[in-house]
């Protein structure tokens, strides 16, 4: 592992020669006429990036886009995205943690691996980000990751005032770092352990059984209290860092397809809806329940961790601010009634 | 502000009178989320509850819409003068039964932050209500409130016009936040939902955005109550209003036709004179 700290204007230095190697996302605050939001974005100056604001919107959008062509089955001819190298700078655990459930899903899944998604996926590095606070709904810590550093991202950032350490945990970029003085390990520790000092007490207290149980709370009479206020909207999910549901959707004209791999959203009345007409989740009861067992049971059930890493998105962004962590306190109070939960692997 | 706290005491009385001699089941409020300041709308069907409602600037939501969730049930409902609006034209599209709902209509409303639709409202007190609170508004009061606000978008020439909406719809994620907000927009099936034909293509770009949102305007004519909630509802900050603002207005204009000012009153295209004009048609 390689340390190194720089301070701005070395680091404006750095990142311009980075730029002649890779595309550049970062939170960057934009403008959008009734709203001011902070969004990843493909810049190219530096000083454009928000550090300081949790974006209102997940790097998700860039590794994997609403709407992205996928080729035409038909022809035998698929489509890869030919975009070059990508640094996504200023990423934060939870948004890491995100990357990582798509990464299970869609390339260590042994059952199938997405191409189109390892194609642009193999391009996209990430620059991790330590957490310098707290944002207002955020939880990742109630959840069990760590906001101060996460190891999934293979460069790290910690940024203290106008100084930025650099964590260099790939072996493949100490090329790129070499020449830039080092940082001292101890006093790095230090900013970490203080750091972390700073996120002790957790954002909400919280005691569930991971994986929920299936069966009962698939059967669980709480889903409807929960979902009361609940528009049936695509928000939650679509600026959730780990949702990943999507249709395959063939457009074109005159003869000529292309097909597409958009979101979808089990949030969406049309989400299970048969051809038959028949709809296994046709109210918004069994839609919000399935949104919640994904995330706390079928996902863990299927693969390591969670499909929820606490950004709290989908509280903020929700027009009736349905807050998950009430639904999560509510699970916990069920099963805690029905005389302490076992969790569903036992 | 003196005025939401006023009215907030109001309706924690109403609500808690109606729960305890069971006039309704249940009332459809605004409250505040357990871990946040947000406001957030509640159903509360226990009396010992009721003190859980409020009303701040922050109430954004319409609550209209909820009505049709509990259509055979008695509610009580929180409307601001826009959202008795929205009732109004509920019960003269025949969707809820008068007899079931109770409405706590409020009068004098300070308006809702950041929502533009307030600054054009000249409603200001509720339009049908069975209890009312807060303090109703007089004309000049609510001449007065009304911001001398130039339409930006009137101005524009048609070509800026287009760049405007262009640059406007072209974030549209079509999350359908401004769908489900809206009250209006209750079809079983959306136009956007079906694919035979498919009137609006799945993926996100420029031209589909403006098919869906030119198609939902034309719905919202004669409709809409100018409440904002789709605006508030948009995660993109896209003027989604606007088009159907012009559409309120055009009705105005041109039958002088408002939305939701009547629980009797006939809907615009239900209704013909033989006098109406026609000018506008397809111009
Ligand atoms: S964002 Fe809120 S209203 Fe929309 S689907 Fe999610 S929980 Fe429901
Ligand atoms: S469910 Fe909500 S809190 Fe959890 S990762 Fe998704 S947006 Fe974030
Ligand atoms: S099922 Fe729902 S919660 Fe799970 S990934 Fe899909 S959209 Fe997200
Ligand atoms: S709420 Fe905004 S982003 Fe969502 S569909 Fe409506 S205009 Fe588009
Ligand atoms: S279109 Fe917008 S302003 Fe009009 S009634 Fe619907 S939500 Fe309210």
């Amino acid at each position: 592992m390689m340390i190194k700290k720089i301070d701005k204007n070395q680091f404006k230095e750095l990142f311009d020669k980075l730029k002649e190697n890779y595309n550049i996302a970062a939170p960057v605050l934009i403008d959008k006429n009734k709203k001011t939001l902070v969004e990843y974005h493909y810049i190219d100056d530096f000083d454009k990036i928000d550090w300081d604001e949790q974006a209102d919107s997940s790097p998700k959008n860039i590794i994997f886009p609403q709407n992205a062509p996928v080729g035409n089955d038909y022809k035998e001819k698929q489509y890869y995205d030919t975009e070059q190298d990508t640094l996504i700078l200023g990423v934060r655990s939870c948004d890491i943690e995100a990357i990582k459930t798509l990464d299970q899903v869609f390339i260590e899944d042994e059952m199938y691996i997405d191409k189109n998604y390892k194609a642009r996926r193999d391009k996209i590095t990430l620059v991790g980000l330590s957490c310098p606070q707290r944002n207002k709904s955020c939880f990742c810590d109630t959840l069990g990751f760590n906001p101060v550093e996460s190891n999934y991202a293979p460069l790290y950032i910690f940024k203290d005032g106008n100084e930025f350490w650099i964590k260099v945990k790939d072996k493949k970029f100490e090329s790129v770092f070499e020449n830039l003085p080092d940082g001292n390990q101890d006093k790095l520790e230090e900013l970490i352990e203080k750091r972390i000092n700073t996120f002790t007490e957790s954002s909400f207290e919280l005691d569930i059984p991971i994986p929920l149980p299936e069966k009962e709370m698939f059967e669980a009479d709480i889903w409807e209290e929960m979902s009361e206020k609940c528009l049936g909207c695509g928000i939650c999910t679509y600026y959730c860092p780990t949702c990943y549901c999507f249709n395959f959707i063939w457009e074109g004209k005159d003869g000529e397809s292309t097909k597409y791999k958009n979101w979808d959203s089990c949030m969406f009345s049309t989400y299970s809806a048969h051809a038959s007409g028949h709809n296994p989740r046709d109210s918004k009861e069994k839609r919000y329940r399935n949104r919640i067992m994904h995330k706390f049971s079928y996902h863990p059930l299927n693969y390591e961790g969670l499909g929820c890493v606490g950004c709290g998105r989908c509280i903020d962004r929700c027009p009736v601010n349905l807050d998950i962590r009430e639904a999560l306190k509510l699970t916990e109070k069920y099963l805690e009634e029905k005389g302490g939960a076992k969790s569903g692997k036992d | 502000m003196k005025k939401y706290e006023k009215i907030t005491e109001e309706i924690v009385e109403i609500a808690e009178k109606l729960l305890k001699e069971n006039t309704v089941e249940k009332v459809i409020g605004f409250g505040i989320g357990i871990f946040t300041e947000e406001v957030t709308p509640i159903f509360i069907s226990n009396p010992e509850n009721a003190d859980r409602l409020v009303f701040n600037s922050k109430a954004e939501m319409s609550l209209a819409k909820y009505l049709l969730n509990y259509k055979d049930q008695k509610v009580a409902i929180v409307a601001k003068p826009c959202d008795s609006r929205a009732i109004a034209t509920y019960l003269a599209e025949d969707l809820i039964k008068r007899e079931n709902i109770k409405v706590i209509g409020i009068n004098g409303c300070p308006g809702i932050e950041n929502n533009t639709a307030c600054e054009e409202c000249d409603i200001r007190n509720a339009v049908i209500s069975d209890y009312t609170v807060g303090k109703k508004m007089t004309e000049e009061e609510i001449e007065a409130k009304l911001k001398d606000k130039e339409d930006k978008i009137e101005k524009m020439t048609p070509a800026e016009r287009m760049e405007y909406f262009q640059k406007e719809f072209e974030r549209c994620t079509r999350c359908y936040a401004c769908r489900e907000a809206c009250y209006v927009c209750y079809c079983e099936q959306c136009f956007t939902e079906g694919n035979q034909p498919e009137w609006v293509g799945d993926s996100v770009k420029l031209n589909d955005n403006f098919t869906y949102h030119l198609m939902r305007a034309m719905h919202m004519a004669g409709r809409c109550v100018n409440c904002g909630a789709c605006e508030m509802a948009c995660p993109e900050g896209i003027d989604v209003r606007a088009l159907a603002a012009k559409m309120c207005r055009s009705a105005e204009e041109l039958f002088d036709y408002r939305a939701g000012i009547d629980s009797d009153q006939k809907t615009l295209l239900s209704d013909y004179d033989v006098n109406d004009t026609e000018s506008g048609f397809m111009e």
